[in-house]
């Protein structure tokens, strides 16, 4: 699918340049239990995550499954998941501002679970989230 | 977020130290900073190393310098929120008032056990030999742990700065003495940015063995074992060191016979003095990998002083060509080259102890979190040293007793991790250089 059919829905910080195009359905992990489930489920591998912070750890299973992408809401390029998604070459961009999507608990905007965005990452420092138009 | 000094944004404070636009990251920066300094503190002439005391006009300088070596360093790190699984603010901010409170007496007591001299020797083991911890990393924390565990007590108010001259003076020349150790000649500078983020620390005769059993990886199968290999057995190191670097530590760039570099990189999958040591039972204690890149284009590599490298552009993996690799079984034994076979089994097994390790944490409270990363920092911080030492037995079951918490500290759990204030404090005092406030004038 071309670009020109995706908007852009959030904008961060790339962590490596890639040509690579990542496109799939967004899950958003908010705890633990969620990561072992999405990593247990098989999910891994077909789609992209979303973490609140910017830490490697919390994310370990899924970088050790082989997730597509990753999306986190704070952190820097220079942080353990951005050294860690650069060693495994997954395409990650981190403290993302979304312009659309659900609310969290916490009132952070992120898309909603299933949907399916693309992540642009063929430049730094910024790197963008894209959605598919309705 | 709020900022120290409330006329600057949280952008201005991480582009430039203290808003200030004079002072950017990188090597401008570091030299823009350093003319500011009165003495020549920074530098690892003999005399000034040896010295028992420093004056407070050097620890001073040493003092605001590290503020602006922790931003260069650290400071977008300090952005990236909370962990999800491991409080990592609480247990940085209660180690290191931890360290304050027992590593002067440590580097007192090692100090007395080996000597001055000694001290510098144990620094040159830097030199020696990869694959063991007694590295650029820890000499860098033992006194960048003590001063911001310094910063936290005066900022709780259990300490002044005027406090305790001697245990900063002590803690200084303990890192000072290792790092002329570690750079062999009294010289400039200690830090990675004073010698333009460059860590070529080992001796030649280990860079040259390590190319010389370099493994080409033409083969894309291969090339791809040891990308897998080497990202699958840094995510264990990260997560057994409770999501902290302590056990990863890269050198170099070397130069490379008909172009390129080399990197050296020190991997450690356990340590037998935690308890969860034995999630990683089959795996050995260090992997060492000669990382060869012959890049094709034009690649910037800096290494900063936590032993990592960041490239430009930052896909410096794309040029891996070739690798040496070799294993340390324990701490104590020799490195081994290991072959493809024995990578696998390493990669596999790695992945099964990453699952393992995940379960375990995430089924831990809040506070066993706490308390378990504080310890492995509160640890490893001083392990290398007192093990190369020959004083590890009075640390873990001698006088010096190690493991169990300074009553300061225990009671300073309460106000540092029950209620925010160490996710609040914590990053403020990695951007600001607010924990690193100067001694009195008249020591």
């Amino acid at each position: 699918m071309a670009n020109d059919a995706f908007e852009v829905v959030g904008t961060g910080l790339n962590v490596f340049e890639s040509e690579r195009v990542v496109e799939g359905p967004v899950r958003w992990l908010d705890s633990p239990a969620d990561v072992l489930a999405f990593v247990g489920a098989g999910e891994a591998p077909t789609s992209i995550a979303i973490s609140r912070g910017g830490t490697t750890t919390f994310m370990a299973p899924a970088l050790a499954s082989g997730v597509l992408g990753l999306i986190t809401l704070a952190g820097a390029p220079e942080s353990h998941l951005g050294i860690l998604s650069r060693e495994f070459n997954i395409p990650c961009v981190m403290s993302v501002a979304f312009t659309d999507g659900i609310q969290t608990d916490r009132g952070e905007t992120i898309p909603a679970d299933g949907t399916i965005v693309r992540l642009d990452v063929s430049g730094r420092p910024e790197g963008r989230v894209l959605k598919a138009s309705a | 977020m709020s900022t120290a000094n409330e006329e600057f944004t949280i952008e201005q404070v991480l582009a430039h130290y203290r808003g200030d636009p004079r002072y950017q990251r990188g090597v401008e920066g570091d030299k823009m900073f350093r003319e500011t300094l009165a003495t020549d503190a920074l530098d690892l002439t003999e005399a000034s190393v040896l010295k028992e005391r420093l004056e407070p006009a050097e620890i001073n300088d040493l003092l605001a310098y590290m503020g602006f070596n922790l931003w260069d360093f650290l400071g977008t790190r300090a952005t990236e929120g909370e962990s999800g699984l491991i409080p990592r603010q609480e247990y940085e901010t209660l180690s290191m008032l931890d360290t304050w409170q027992r590593y002067p007496a440590f580097f007192r007591a090692i100090t007395e056990e080996v000597g001055i001299d000694g001290v510098v020797e144990l620094g040159a083991k830097v030199r020696r030999e990869p694959g063991t911890k007694l590295n650029l990393l820890h000499i860098w924390c033992t006194a960048f742990a003590v001063l911001l565990g310094r910063g936290i007590a005066v900022e709780l108010g259990l300490d002044k700065a005027e406090d305790r001259y001697d245990d900063v003076s002590d803690s200084l020349q303990f890192m000072r003495r290792l790092y002329l150790g570690a750079w062999e000649e009294a010289g400039e500078g200690m830090f990675a940015a004073n010698r333009g983020y460059d860590l070529q620390v080992l001796d030649s005769a280990w860079t040259e063995r390590l190319l010389s059993e370099e493994t080409k990886l033409d083969d894309p199968e291969r090339l791809s074992l040891q990308l897998r290999f080497n990202a699958g057995i840094e995510l264990l190191s990260f997560l057994f060191h409770f999501d902290n670097r302590c056990g990863l530590a890269d050198t170099g760039p070397y130069p490379v016979p008909g172009g390129g570099y080399l990197i050296v990189r020190d991997i450690f999958l356990r340590e037998p003095v935690y308890s969860w040591n034995d999630a990683c039972d089959g795996l050995p204690y260090c992997v060492t990998q000669g990382l060869v890149f012959r890049p094709d284009r034009e690649v910037k590599v800096e290494m900063f002083d936590g032993s990592n490298i960041f490239t430009e552009p930052r896909n410096y993996l794309a040029d891996l060509s070739g690798a040496a690799t070799l294993v340390r079984d324990t701490p104590d034994s020799e490195l081994r080259p290991i072959e493809a076979e024995e990578m696998e089994r390493i990669a596999s097994g790695a992945g099964e102890a990453v699952m393992r390790l995940y379960a375990r944490i995430a089924s831990m409270h809040r506070r066993d979190l706490i308390l378990a990363g504080a310890q492995v920092y509160t640890t490893d911080f001083i392990l290398p040293f007192a093990r190369a030492a020959g004083m590890w037995d009075r640390f873990e079951k001698g006088d010096l007793d190690l493991f169990e918490m300074d009553p300061v500290t225990a009671q300073a759990y309460y106000a540092l991790c029950k209620d925010g204030t160490a996710m609040e404090k914590m990053p403020m005092l990695q951007i600001t250089g607010r924990g690193f406030m100067p001694v009195a004038g008249d020591g």
